[in-house]
């Protein structure tokens, strides 16, 4: 302790070591850091401690926030920042495009066949069925069995399906339409009515060929748009990565150019 | 190309009550380090300081056309960022954990130093920097705040004890009382930083 200045006041002593003192008493400290080891080991001390604390930094972190202001009478305003590029939202043209994917690559893989013929409607996967000939279907003579499948040659069988069922359809509703109301009577054979049932099956078999025909033709029209979607998708993302890819480098030119040149001491 | 004036805080705040939203982006854009500097001194965790943060300046938005100016708007915006930093405390009731120590990120350091430092040097500097946040993470909230305002924010004692709400002298207190703990720590820690900013100095 001197007399310029107690060694317990260490409110002053922090406001010397802050600077943030008047200059009559920064005179009396410096005079009485001159004759006072401790408090000028303190002082020393206490800078020390300053100077690593210069060095305690924070995470460089992207931050980047904005406001979204409210739209009245809508949600009130949010402050939001850039999401993570996993946790942003998937946009519904690459959900459509995914799930695509998923559906043509499985379908793809298992060798997904539909055929049509003497055993009704058979839907088979896998590769074992493949090259096995696809009879004529004795209980529907004038309906040809057709396969359906993925392979690129369907497309005109399909076609030739389609408008040869049209045609059956047709006939079998000009004959209903023609032929009288069956009687009620005793003469009803039992052999009419099998005959009843087989037509009626038949004709819902035909119904829903006809159905898969045109869900196919649809699935088609479907994949050839979301392919082409697709592709745009994929030029716009190589146009963006492009871009950002070209900033990225113009700033680490920056960076280096900057870190080559010697700093002021 | 001409110098770009940039418009003053008051400036900025005046256009976004009339219904500028993009003076308050330009706002957010110039105070959003400082403020998440400060978030992640006090409460010791990126995340956290990051979510701080947004709700500060979320709650600055809305309460700007309140703001009648008798503050600064940093010093407005320092206490929202404080008051949602001492919830955060409360609600963690217990101290908060320090990250774990980051990798040494070799390019970024040496892009922000000269080339006269060696690799084992900026190791070192990492390193001290982990322990000296450490150690204040152990600091009551009210010396650890006191030391951030004005080590990193240079603010003065009196706007310090404005924010805190407490007298100047509490101030100067708190500061002495923080520093002292540190300087015993890192004393005990003896560590390498220390060293390593002896030799640098």
């Amino acid at each position: 302790m001197s007399e310029t200045f107690p060694c317990d006041d260490k409110e002053q002593l922090v406001a010397y070591l802050y600077d943030e003192i008047d200059g009559l008493t920064r005179r009396r400290i410096d005079e009485h850091l001159r004759v006072c080891g401790a408090c000028a080991a303190e002082i020393a001390g206490l800078s020390g401690v300053r100077r690593e604390l210069a060095e305690w930094a924070p995470p460089t972190v992207a931050l980047g926030f904005t406001i979204v202001p409210a739209a009245a009478p809508g949600p009130p305003a949010q402050v939001v920042r850039p999401a993570r590029w996993w946790q942003a939202p998937v946009p519904g043209w690459a959900q459509a495009a995914a799930a695509v994917l998923v559906v043509a690559a499985g379908l793809s893989i298992a060798n997904l066949q539909i055929r049509y013929g003497a055993d009704g409607l058979v839907v088979t996967t896998g590769w074992m069925g493949q090259g096995r000939e696809t009879g004529t279907a004795p209980g529907s003579s004038a309906l040809p069995a057709s396969a359906v499948s993925t392979t690129p040659d369907w497309q005109p069988a399909l076609a030739a399906l389609e408008s040869s069922l049209r045609r059956e359809i047709r006939d079998a509703r000009a004959v209903e339409a023609a032929a009288p109301e069956p009687s009620r009577t005793a003469e009803l054979s039992a052999a009419r009515v099998a005959d009843l049932i087989r037509q009626s099956e038949r004709r819902q078999q035909q119904e829903l060929a006809l159905r898969l025909a045109q869900f196919g033709r649809d699935l088609e029209v479907q994949r050839r748009s979301d392919l082409v979607r697709i592709n745009q998708g994929f030029g716009q993302f190589e146009g963006r990565a492009g871009a950002e890819i070209a900033r990225q480098r113009q700033m680490l030119d920056y960076i280096m150019r900057v870190s080559a040149q010697p700093q002021p001491k | 190309m001409l110098p770009h004036i940039a418009s003053t805080d008051e400036e900025l705040v005046a256009r976004t009550v009339a219904g500028d939203a993009d003076s308050f982006n330009q706002l957010m854009h110039r105070w959003e380090r400082p403020i998440y500097a400060l978030a992640y001194r006090v409460i010791g965790r990126d995340e956290d300081a990051r979510d701080v943060c947004q709700e500060a300046f979320l709650r600055a938005f809305r309460a700007l056309p309140g703001f009648k100016g008798e503050a600064k708007f940093s010093s407005w915006l320092y206490r929202i960022t404080l008051n949602l930093c001492r919830d955060w405390i409360r609600r963690q009731k217990r101290t908060p954990v320090v990250l774990a120590p980051e990798g040494v990120d070799i390019v970024e350091l040496a892009s922000e130093q000269g080339p006269v430092e060696s690799i084992e040097d900026l190791v070192a500097r990492k390193q001290l920097s982990t322990t000296v946040g450490e150690a204040m993470q152990h600091l009551p909230e009210e010396q650890r705040t006191a030391i951030i305002l004005k080590e990193y924010h240079g603010l003065t004692f009196q706007e310090i004890a404005e924010l805190q709400g407490c007298p100047l002298s509490t101030v100067k207190t708190r500061l002495y009382q923080g520093l002292s703990v540190l300087r015993r720590q890192l004393d005990a820690q003896g560590s390498t930083g220390r060293r390593t900013t002896e030799k640098a100095s």
